[in-house]
């Protein structure tokens, strides 16, 4: 790229350094052969690392968040879906408003649901921790699976449906052998960014966390106002080696742009 | 499709949705158990009179209108260069900026303890430099609130102004270009213009965002820089004092709706005129 645009490009640079700078930080300081926080780093090891994966509630918590976050997605999938193609394919009164209802859990902030949650389910109908997480994920992942398979079946032609049906398809087999299979890049696409999106969340999780039952992201932040020491930055250094991972299946996939484009419609 | 068959596709998510969080919300916010709704109301009606609760509604606001200002400022240069841009590195560019929204919150609010704390790197460089003699305070600053915050929805602004961008045709600039505008002018006059829809909605992203976000406030702004979300959680966990906690909580919502029906406000006269 040429520099024709001095104020552009340095905004731009200014723009990249805050959101990545920070982020090379925390992977400087997980190597560190050091007690502390502190920069630069001094020696290099990996100490923090391994203790970071032999600290217990770290590693209780990473296998809770995991459960949570593939049963909430497997969940907004099995009902969101279903609610997509009622929107695009069905003749239902007040389209509009139904699908507005349904990406309404986008609006409302997360900690006014969490709080929500807490209050009525888990105080008022006594469902414990675990089944109010689950319930509060899925409803919060609601959205994706609706707009973004929404918008990949908003391209597939509607055609294709009736000429199967026409040549005397069932609507089972017209759903299993036509509409799926255009769906796939969506469901695909919305399972990863529910998957992500409950992986990491702390607003909702954070009140409705038990003794038995806590998300990793949650421990994470409990345990860094506790003590001030790198073995938070070998996690989260661990966390962005895994989301590098998933970033790439993504890209080789669907490609990263259309994942996200989906929910800014 | 038949539309009993739509009800029936629609039932479950239906039914989810209203008792997992329509009904939830709408309770909490105006009935929570053991407390009558006027006493909500009262309290809402206090936080609008009392200095304290005032002050962290205008820290809240003024840092989420500082955080918009700053991610449309250096959001919109990145989704026009990346837009217009023909080198094959814009991609990679590109990738880096979507990137982060996969990562952990936690992961990357972390990163500025590390940068701004009392033995983090810009503290020790000033001290080291010999330009201060001991490393200043930026953590737990409003300052340090916005830097992170910044980092959280810069990648939000762009790919909002970047399929805005997009969508604009470059023949247009070439045109303005042609017929003897500057590079500045056309800039202002065609670009901008042609993108507002998208700016608007990553401004109204960024801003709601900002109002709501929980990790970043309490991680870098600690209990003396108080937002409501803070305030929010010490309210509904630390002192249970739901009345308080409600109202808290109908302030942010009502801030969030405001923004978003002024937002779409704004397109539709955009789209109109």
């Amino acid at each position: 790229m040429k520099v024709r645009r001095p104020v552009a490009s340095a905004l731009a640079v200014a723009g990249y350094i805050v959101m990545i700078v920070p982020i090379m930080f925390v992977v400087a300081t997980a190597f560190t052969g050091g007690e502390t926080l502190r920069f630069p780093p001094e020696g290099v090891s990996l100490r923090w690392f391994e203790a970071a994966l032999s600290y217990e509630p770290f590693i209780g918590a990473l296998v809770s968040s995991l459960q949570l976050a593939v049963l909430a997605t497997v969940l907004a999938l099995l009902v969101g879906v279903p609610v997509t193609l009622a929107i695009y394919r069905g003749r239902i009164p007040g389209k509009g408003l139904v699908e507005g209802l349904f990406l309404s859990p986008l609006i409302v902030p997360e900690l006014v649901v969490g709080l929500a949650l807490y209050q009525q389910l888990m105080i008022g109908l006594k469902l414990d921790n675990f089944e109010t997480l689950l319930i509060g994920h899925t409803v919060l992942m609601l959205p994706y699976a609706v707009r973004v398979t929404g918008a990949s079946l908003a391209l597939a032609d509607p055609a294709l449906e009736e000429a199967a049906r026409g040549l005397g398809a069932s609507p089972l087999r017209t759903f299993f052998t036509i509409t799926l299979p255009l769906l796939r890049p969506g469901i695909f696409s919305a399972g990863l960014l529910s998957f992500v999106t409950s992986f990491n969340n702390v607003p909702l999780s954070l009140l409705l966390q038990s003794r038995d039952f806590r998300t990793l992201p949650v421990t994470m932040l409990d345990y860094v106002q506790q003590s001030y020491d790198p073995m938070v930055a070998a996690m989260a250094t661990l966390i962005l080696a895994a989301t590098i991972v998933i970033a790439v299946i993504a890209e080789r996939t669907v490609g990263f742009a259309k994942i996200f484009g989906g929910i800014n419609r | 499709m038949k539309s009993r068959t739509a009800a029936l596709l629609l039932l479950p998510g239906l039914v989810l949705l209203v008792a997992g969080f329509l009904v939830p919300s709408f309770v909490m916010l105006f009935s929570p158990p053991g407390i009558a709704p006027a006493e909500i109301f009262v309290r809402f009606g206090e936080m609008l009179t009392d200095p304290y609760d005032l002050r962290i509604i205008g820290r809240t606001v003024g840092i989420a209108l500082i955080v918009t200002a700053i991610c449309i400022s250096l959001g919109f240069p990145i989704a026009y260069l990346l837009a217009r841009s023909t080198s094959r590195w814009s991609g990679v560019l590109l990738a880096l900026a979507i990137f982060p929204l996969l990562l952990s919150n936690v992961v990357r609010t972390f990163g500025w303890l590390v940068v701004l704390g009392s033995n983090g790197a810009i503290g020790q460089a000033l001290v080291g430099l010999g330009i201060v003699d001991k490393a200043p305070q930026l953590l737990y600053t409003e300052l340090a609130i916005v830097l992170g915050l910044t980092q959280l929805f810069l990648p939000l602004a762009i790919i909002s102004c970047y399929s805005a961008v997009a969508q604009v045709d470059p023949g247009l600039d070439d045109a303005a270009r042609g017929l003897g505008a500057t590079r500045t002018r056309t800039f202002w006059t065609v670009v901008i213009p042609l993108s507002l829809p998208g700016i608007v909605v990553a401004a109204t992203l960024v801003f709601a965002g900002s109002v709501t976000a929980y990790t970043t406030p309490y991680l870098l702004g600690g209990s003396g820089q108080r937002m409501l979300s803070t305030q929010l959680f010490s309210y509904s966990s630390v002192t249970i004092d739901w009345a308080s906690a409600s109202a808290t909580a109908l302030i942010m919502t009502i801030l969030v709706f405001l923004v978003s029906g002024l937002s779409s406000l704004v397109a539709r006269r955009g789209a109109t005129s």
